[in-house]
């Protein structure tokens, strides 16, 4: 086993350096036969590199402790669903699980019935390929998987309790797919640039690829705030600690390339901007594994420090510095035949200020990540810039985001007239008007809720109209009833639709964000046996402390009932566990979740004679973030599906080359 | 004027306000982060910013009093400097000997860190502890027998 295993990966980085070699060579002598061998190599590096997944899956859930990686991350007793999940418990296991999904991709593209006879094709592979040959290095050479100890131990260290968590068994996964998934656009567009192919032939191929890197970011993201809020305790989602801001960052510019991306395919225009866009992106999934991993930044999520940062780091230096050398190579190319604004007012240019935003925010948040590194740097002293920051920053920018979101749907294209955007604007602003005023007579006054809160609804109303519009014009023509209506519509014409329903999902979390932030309240209290605690409308009180065994686990509860405005709603329980063999134990917070607001509650401390400290949280309207998540990943796979009608591919129309 | 150079002009205006709002954020919201030799050693001039600093927990100093909230524990760095912490919040749940805690803060009275926040990071980067290495007597003062509902 241990040489199958490791033969899988050496194998592995023979046969990537082969097919990077061998594409290389058949695109340059114009030799279809190396570049089909080239293909065949890949499809035996998917095999390899599934096979070192399978060997990796069979050695943890068979608990084979004289495995280093093994005996470090499981424990016999695990259940067996964690024990196959601790293959991205750490460094070398994330890797190959990256690298796994790279080849993944790579044969998809490169054997993928749309891409038939494209002469892209080898391009996008040997581009591919160079990042497999990457990732198989350091799999071979930095962080091996598959390592023998010299003593075979009785039992492993077992895996983080703050792993065991659904939470954490997908999180990673959809996380990882999406870092992986983002390198597919940046090889489509260097394909593009290399075959100086300036149609968008390959844009209308790199948007699908995009927005499935895009959804599983966004997934990626969702998931580890939620893990976060269920898990960690502190009854937050998000801190703005560098290793989530590594994530943010491309998501927020992956969503910039996929608005500014619309223009391009309209007006010709934006070219280098978005190919740009591709390359940072693309860029800031490796810059964020480089900060991730390599510890110059003080943050709670703590990987092994490692020099696996370094290689990172000098992978996205050659990427970027190979990506912009393309890009200036083929500036003229590109610079030809753009199209012209023809108006300030219009959805073109609502979509320019979307970009700008989008960047913006994703500047800002490299700007406060970096920030302590750059001062170093500069004074000698690391300056942090915190919480506040990104707050007082983010929000302003995301506000007005949310705002040219809200009104994008009622401009039109190429000019929008005063006439009409009277026409469309006179309710929803009304609408939107009248909300805000409802908002303060009935007793908010955070000017930032207010403004926001209003913001939504006029995002709720435009885009309602949207559907409202559409389907009356479909009625009017094919007078059916008007669910089918609704149906037709949106079956044909998927990338809008779901665009919409994407932005409503968005409009969903901001209110559960500005919900949670705004009118949170906390409490932290110590109580006797049988005493309460008010916090809000409700009512706790703490009835009894006991513990209990779980396997190998003790766990120490407090049963604790809430009552809403004199109402029972039940008695829950608050723990914490001690695990077997882990050190520190972990809080298992009781949530009572609702429409409104969340309760919950943390058992913290307990004393001899009974008393116990609790925290308890309202977190408003909490459920709404999950429900927008949902109606992202709806509207996200909406848009991608592959539908009847007219979502046909276009025909390659560029440059022929005599390989493919 | 062509449109362009107006649509420029305008995005130029965006991003000028963006930087505008990140220069205008950046001095109020921002902390210094420190080691814990150097905050010591000029403590005095931190008084009044939002320090950072990390420090190695030593178990045997914390001192919890549940009626006030109020928590007391010294944190150390590896050359034996010293810092008294005092926080007004709860236990993190992995607060055990030599966990590197994340302090924010300030430090405003001798060798004292008042935190607004402190967290931990797990010295062992989440991997977990030998078993054979494991003291069942670890957890029992902790798990010494609630008392039952009388």
């Amino acid at each position: 086993m241990y040489l199958f295993s490791n033969a899988t990966i050496y194998l592995g980085l023979a046969l990537a350096v082969f097919s990077l070699l061998i594409i290389t060579l058949g695109i340059s002598t114009k030799n279809q036969k190396m570049v089909n061998s080239g293909k065949g190599g890949m499809l035996a590096l998917l095999i390899c590199a599934s096979m070192a997944m399978l060997s990796l899956f069979y050695l943890l859930g068979t608990s084979q402790f004289q495995y280093e990686y093994v005996t470090d991350y499981t424990s016999s007793e695990l259940p067996l669903i964690y024990k196959l999940t601790a293959l991205w418990a750490g460094n070398a296991g994330s890797l190959l699980l990256w690298t796994f999904f790279l080849t993944l991709y790579a044969v998809m593209i490169a054997f993928s019935r749309k891409m038939k006879g494209n002469p892209m094709i080898p391009y996008i592979s040997a581009i591919l390929m160079a990042n497999a040959v990457f990732f198989f290095i350091i799999l071979a050479f930095v962080a091996k998987p598959f390592v023998l100890l010299d003593t075979i131990p009785a039992e492993g260290k077992g895996l983080n309790p703050m792993l065991q968590n659904p939470g954490m068994i997908i999180h990673p996964v959809t996380l990882y797919l999406g870092y992986v998934g983002l390198a597919v656009p940046f090889a489509f567009a260097m394909a593009a640039l290399i075959l100086k192919n300036a149609d968008d032939f390959w844009i209308k191929m790199t948007r699908r690829w995009t927005i499935v890197a895009w959804l599983f970011l966004s997934l990626g993201n969702i998931f580890g705030g939620q893990w976060a809020y269920v898990e960690l305790g502190w009854g937050g989602y998000w801190a703005w600690d560098p290793v989530e801001n590594a994530s943010f960052m491309p998501w927020l510019t992956a969503t910039a390339f996929l608005h500014s991306v619309m223009i391009q395919e309209r007006k010709n225009m934006l070219k280098v901007w978005n190919i740009s866009l591709i390359i940072v992106s693309y860029a800031l999934t490796l810059f964020g594994t480089f900060l991730v991993r390599s510890g110059v930044l003080t943050s709670v999520h703590a990987f092994s420090n490692s020099n696996l940062g370094l290689y990172f780091l000098i992978f996205m230096a050659i990427a970027v510095i190979g990506g912009l050398y393309v890009l200036m190579s083929r500036y003229n190319l590109l610079k030809r035949s753009a199209g012209e604004f023809q108006s300030l007012v219009s959805k073109e240019s609502s979509f320019l200020v979307n970009n700008l935003l989008l960047v913006g925010a994703a500047f800002a948040v490299f700007w406060g990540t970096i920030f302590p590194l750059v001062s170093e740097a500069v004074r000698g002293t690391k300056v942090t810039v915190g919480l506040p920051f990104f707050n007082k920053v983010e929000a302003p920018i995301l506000l007005s985001m949310m705002f040219v979101m809200a009104v994008c749907p009622m401009l039109a294209w190429q000019k929008s007239t005063v006439k009409n955007l009277r026409k469309n604007f006179l309710i929803p602003a009304i609408l939107a008007v009248i909300a805000m005023a409802l908002m303060i007579a009935l007793g908010m006054h955070k000017a930032w809720a207010v403004i926001g809160y209003g913001i939504i609804s006029l995002l709720l109303v435009t885009h309602f109209l949207e559907f409202y519009r559409g389907v009356k014009a479909r009625r009017k023509m094919t007078k059916e009833r008007p669910l089918v209506a609704l149906y037709r519509l949106m079956i044909r014409n998927r990338r809008r639709y779901g665009g919409y329903l994407v932005h409503l999902g968005i409009a969903f979390i901001a209110m559960g964000i500005i919900g949670s932030q705004n009118y949170d309240v906390e409490t932290m209290k110590t109580v006797p046996l049988g005493g309460s605690i008010e916090l809000g409308d409700y009512r706790l009180n703490y009835e009894r402390l006991d513990q209990k065994k779980e396997g190998i686990n003790d766990i120490v509860y407090a049963d604790v009932t809430v009552f809403k405005n004199g109402e029972k709603l039940g008695t829950y329980q608050p723990e914490k566990v001690f695990y077997g063999n882990w050190d520190q134990p972990s809080s298992e917070v009781a949530i009572i979740s609702s429409v409104k607001e969340d309760l919950y509650i943390v058992l913290s401390a307990w004393e001899d004679d009974g008393k116990a400290t609790f925290v308890v949280k309202i977190n408003p309207m909490m459920n709404w973030l999950w429900i927008g998540s949902f109606m992202i990943v709806i509207g996200a796979l909406f848009a991608i599906w592959n539908g009847k009608y007219g979502n046909v591919t276009p025909r390659y129309t560029g440059v022929r080359k005599e390989v493919a | 004027m062509k449109k362009n150079t107006l649509v420029i002009i305008g995005g130029f205006i965006i991003a000028g306000a963006i930087v505008f709002l990140l220069m205008a954020a950046t001095p109020g919201s921002s902390g210094v982060e420190l080691t814990l030799d150097k905050l010591l050693a000029t403590q005095d001039q931190h008084k009044d910013d939002f320090v950072t600093v990390e420090g190695l927990l030593i178990e045997d100093s914390i001192k919890w009093d549940p009626d006030k909230i109020e928590l007391k524990f010294d944190v150390k760095d590896n050359d034996g400097n010293l810092m008294h912490v005092i926080y007004n919040g709860t236990k993190p749940d992995n607060f055990v000997e030599g966990v590197i805690t994340i302090l924010e803060g300030s430090p405003t009275k001798k060798d004292t860190f008042v935190a607004e926040n402190v967290k931990t990071r797990c010295p062992s980067k989440y991997e977990g502890q030998d078993i054979k290495n494991y003291d069942p007597e670890t957890h029992k003062d902790k798990l010494n027998q609630p008392p039952k509902e009388q």
